[in-house]
């Protein structure tokens, strides 16, 4: 995205919400201040670590640290108890490689006498020397958003070009604190590059390729020349360069390349430049993952896959209506489809010990796509392991985290349903040893009935809405009118210029059984930003999350009312 | 004893890491065919005996158990057809950034999915010579593919054994992406020249300053600081040492001969000319110093710099004894080379065997592989084609196509789709019409706007 239209988003987004100028509430059920630092949860179903479970177990958490997991904990009388009869807690989820929270480093400058075929370092995307916590906010909602979906720790990644910095693994806690667990933990690698199109070197794979081993190559040699400086008189002083110094923990295998790749070619080149070099590699965002699964198991490397799934644009597609080829070619289509949702249980079967990544996923997404995946093969177990105790090991933090221990951080989710179960929702999420609590909604009436109720709800007329953020709540209204098989309609919402309300026109307004989904777009100054807004209508309420695509999303409650002429 | 052990221990888990496993390779009995070998002559009612990938037996009446025979009474055997030029199977063409790119490697961008290659061997087409594209003065390293289409793993597609080559291009291609893109050199032909020695000097020097790092390691308690490695350079030192050969893109006579000057300063002997439209002008020069020529047959005035050639070109370089090859540059030409080829013996009135050779053994010199495939003889790879007709008539069509004695192409099994994958989302996959086009630009053509379209269309 062009940067300046990003800054200027961010511009619309905070103007949006600092418009809405209510205090907050002193009550927390947002976590953030506590009133005890002694938690214990009693008669819960606890998942330690996959495949250990305690029936009506309690965890005794104690100043950040779990103080103890059993059948038969004592409780202290300081202790906040939580009554989770009929809850499920498990360790809290560990992201692999995420960008909540990370912004922007500023773009170099392109100095006057710029040469496209031999661009600085810093242009040319080559930038190891970044470490990503400068410009991490624990303070933006994608934290808020994955820490709801279950996530208490992640491996942060900057962004940028082909080496982009170094990653920081962090905790979602309180944000009076920094919440580093810790820094320069992997270098970031990618198949991107030079800024500025392909004009500038390295401007394709066959440069990206080439760059990566000379830089790789040189930092090598860099290495020992400053080795020999430090211990022999009489030689030329090392040219300090700080590409390569950065790089050195990274040759001396101190630390892993954590290399985005797409898809099995992608894989195979990121397996040969470690093949050629040694590093220590874990491999981001793989896909066609079953056609590599034992060149990766050869090399060691590990394995981050995206909770991303592609959306499903073909298995409903009306075959009889098809000619004979078009069948074939769709049928094609369906099986790369499928292929792609079994990506998960292929890497289970080949027995790789792979982490889930948030990388591309919508954190609302979490446990849906978590549900397509077993359906596809993936097994509970493994599923958790990949959430927890898998990404513990590849991020080097198991000592501390990843299971339910006595000793461990205490970071688990607390759910009303088993993991993989259709009603499961989040109720709590402890991060660091602070509670976090979640609106849990209603159950739907029936599943059977979704079908029945489809006629039965109507979406036409005038509502009027709020949307918590976390700047304060905003109303506006919606009227929505039915206009043969689809719907128009119009919202209202404060005018992020300032000066009462403005007014969009709804889009793509759908309604599927009781799910309501549609946007609308904010414009200002020439520029629009788009709002994803999806919910569920049961009777005159609609419950739902108004989403700002990378700024994170915010529930909305709206209620139906008579229109007042 | 234990070591033994340990080494077969080492031997066998090797064996079964399907990271190093080998291509497959294949036996088969073709028998009663006419044997068109290209270096031994037309052989009637012939045998062709390939066992484990190798031609082992020509002859008649011959006999294999346990093989797979195919009676091709009434039919054409042919060497294997090669391309000495094409960008079949790559990712990416151009690394268009800077005037020299000899690190780049076309090997670590191979795509074995791409259906362009069934579609070659459809053409009876079992090796091409993947190259970089022509927007720098010096490109990247080629790869010499075997069309082993199937397994999706870019390393079988690679021809281990074949000899190291490079890109090299003249003309207004890197003037025009260099000079006119980024007003840096080179800017005209002589800029283009000037690259290419500045390069090769800095390669003698390059060369020096690790020889003398490597001689003072060898004294005892010396400690040398390592020079900065550079694998820009250190390509061009192979290609000084005569361990690459170099395939340049040019069409105009002097800039042929300049390019024939600079190597044979530098001598460098390993060096092909590809398109070399205005070759005819030059041919006893091309005969004397270099590798040959690679040509089209009858393509030119696609930009100004090729508005000067002749359909005769292919036959005046051949009967002038420069090792002469057509190539087709594009994925539609490569699935009729053998129509191309028939174009020179139109025009030229090149033999049988001189026309076949155009896009067999030929070829197969100027990428370093003719003692290996491009011809029927025993002991070389068995990369044949079946053809329904004699390969130089207009009714040609390829039957059957084998690499290493492996059937990858059979007209009487080709199923609608040979697509080895598909976009999970996408209901109908872009048709690109221009695909005829020469892909030697691929990946710059943005460089053509406000050129016009008409004088620029094409992209080689």
């Amino acid at each position: 995205m062009n940067p300046k239209i990003q800054a200027f988003k961010y511009v619309l987004v905070l103007a949006l919400f600092l418009s809405f100028q209510n205090i907050k509430a002193q009550s927390d059920p947002s976590g953030e201040k506590r009133v005890t630092g002694t938690i214990a949860i009693k008669n819960a179903t606890i998942t330690t670590t996959p495949g250990k479970t305690i029936t009506n177990g309690t965890i005794l958490i104690k100043n950040g640290l779990i103080e103890a997991v059993g059948t038969n904990v004592n409780i202290p009388r300081e202790a906040q108890v939580i009554l989770a009869d009929s809850l499920f807690i498990y360790p809290g989820f560990i992201d692999g490689a995420s960008t909540a929270g990370v912004g922007k480093f500023a773009d170099p400058e392109k100095p006057s006498n710029y040469n496209p075929a031999n661009p600085s370092d810093e242009m040319a995307g080559i930038t190891p020397w970044r470490n990503v916590m400068d410009v991490y906010d624990n303070k933006n909602n994608q934290i808020y958003d994955w820490r709801k979906s279950g996530f208490t720790i992640a491996q942060i990644v900057p962004e940028g070009g082909m080496i982009s910095g170094k990653t920081a693994v962090v905790v979602f806690g309180n944000q009076s604190s920094t919440n580093i667990l810790s820094q320069n933990s992997a270098l970031a690698v990618r198949f991107q590059g030079a800024r500025g199109s392909s004009r500038a070197y390295p401007g394709t794979p066959l440069g990206i390729m080439a760059k990566f081993r000379d830089v790789y190559k040189n930092t090598e040699l860099s290495s020992r020349h400053s080795k020999l400086f430090a211990s022999n008189a009489g030689l030329n002083r090392p040219e300090i360069n700080k590409t390569y110094e950065a790089l050195y923990p990274v040759v001396d295998k101190n630390i892993p390349v954590l290399f985005e790749v797409s898809d099995d070619i992608e894989i195979r080149r990121a397996l040969s430049l470690q093949k050629e070099n040694g590093f220590r590699l874990i491999l981001v965002g793989v896909s066609n993952v079953e056609k590599v699964t034992n060149e990766i198991k050869a090399a060691n490397a590990n394995v981050l896959l995206s909770l991303k799934l592609p959306d499903d644009k073909v298995t409903k597609a009306k075959m009889e209506e098809l000619s004979e080829e078009m069948q074939a070619r769709t049928k094609r289509i369906q099986d790369a489809y499928h292929n792609i949702l079994k990506q998960a249980s292929f890497l289970e079967e080949a027995g790789i010990p792979f982490g889930f990544t948030s990388m591309g996923a919508k954190s609302g997404d979490t446990f849906k796509n978590l549900r397509v995946m077993a359906e596809n093969g993936l097994t509970e177990n493994t599923a958790l392991a990949a959430l927890t105790i898998n990404n513990a090991n590849i991020l080097g933090i198991q000592k501390f985290a990843g299971t339910l221990e006595k000793g461990k951080l205490a970071n688990m989710v607390i759910l009303t349903a088993p993991l993989l179960d259709e009603e499961a929702q989040v109720k709590h999420v402890v991060a660091d040893g602070f509670m976090y609590d979640y609106e849990v909604k209603a159950k739907k009436n029936g599943s059977g009935e979704k079908n029945g109720s489809n006629g039965s709800v109507a979406i036409d007329g005038f509502w009027e809405y709020t949307s918590d953020t976390p700047a304060g709540s905003s109303s506006g209204t919606l009227e929505i009118k039915k206009e043969g098989d689809s719907y128009k309609g119009t919202i209202t919402y404060d005018n992020p210029a300032g000066g009462g309300q403005a007014s969009s026109e709804m889009k793509n307004i759908s309604l599927s059984g009781t799910n309501l989904s549609f946007s609308f777009d904010v414009a200002a100054g020439g520029m629009s930003l788009v709002v994803n807004v999806s919910g569920e209508v049961s009777g005159d309420q609609i419950s739902g999350n108004l989403s700002l695509s990378e700024f994170g999303s915010f529930p909305m409650n709206a209620t139906k009312k008579p229109k007042s002429f | 004893m234990k070591k033994t052990i340990f080494i077969i221990a080492a031997l066998l888990v090797m064996g079964w890491n399907p990271a190093n496993s080998q291509t497959q390779k294949g036996s088969v009995l073709i028998k009663n065919a006419t044997v068109l070998t290209i270096t031994k002559g037309v052989l009637e009612d012939t045998d062709v005996l390939v066992e484990n990938g190798i031609i082992k037996k020509i002859g008649r009446g011959l006999t294999a158990s346990n093989v797979t025979t195919i009676d091709a009474k009434g039919k054409y055997v042919m060497p294997g057809i090669i391309d000495a030029h094409s960008h079949v199977a790559l990712d990416a063409v151009n690394e268009g950034t800077a005037p020299i790119t000899s690190e780049v490697r076309m090997a670590d961008v191979i795509d074995p999915y791409d259906i362009g290659l069934y579609r070659a061997l459809a053409g009876g087409v079992t090796v091409s010579h993947a190259m970089h594209g022509s927007a720098n003065a010096i490109g990247g390293q080629n790869i010499t593919l075997k069309h082993r289409y199937g397994s999706g793993n870019p390393d079988d597609l690679i021809m281990k054994d074949a000899a190291r080559t490079i890109k090299f291009a003249l003309g207004e291609n890197p003037t025009r992406v260099h000079g006119r893109g980024n007003g840096i050199q080179p800017r005209s032909r002589m800029g283009v020249e000037a690259v290419i020695r500045n390069g090769f000097n800095d390669a003698i020097q390059y060369k020096k300053t690790w020889e003398t790092y490597n001689n003072a390691l060898k004294v005892k308690g010396a400690t040398p600081v390592p020079p900065k490695y550079s694998e820009r350079l250190q390509t061009l030192v192979d290609i000084l040492d005569g361990k690459i050969i170099i395939h340049c893109h040019s069409y105009r006579a002097d800039e042929i001969y300049m390019l024939i000057n600079v190597c044979r300063e530098f001598g460098i002997t390993n060096i092909v000319f590809s398109h070399v439209n205005e070759g005819f002008k030059v041919a006893p020069e091309l005969a004397a110093y270099t590798m040959g020529a690679s040509v089209f047959a009858d393509w030119w005035a696609y930009k100004f710099e090729v508005y000067y050639s002749t359909a005769y070109n292919a036959a005046i370089l051949t009967q002038n004894g420069v090792i002469t090859s057509i190539n087709s540059d594009s994925g539609e030409l490569i699935r009729h080379l053998y129509h191309e080829a028939g174009k020179a013996q139109r025009y030229g009135e090149l033999t049988d065997e001189q026309t076949l050779a155009l896009i067999t053994i030929n070829p197969a010199k100027q990428l370093g592989i003719a003692d290996k495939v491009g011809s029927i003889e025993e002991g070389k790879q068995a990369d044949l084609v079946i053809f329904n007709d004699h390969p130089l008539s207009v009714y040609a069509i390829p039957q059957m196509t084998f690499v290493d004695g492996v059937k990858y192409f059979d007209i009487n099994e080709d199923p609608n789709d040979m697509r080895l994958r598909v976009a999970a989302t996408e209901s109908i996959e872009p048709i690109f019409l221009k695909e005829h086009d020469h892909k030697c630009m691929h990946g710059v053509d943005f460089f053509f706007t406000n050129f016009g379209r008409s004088l620029f269309d094409h992209e080689h």
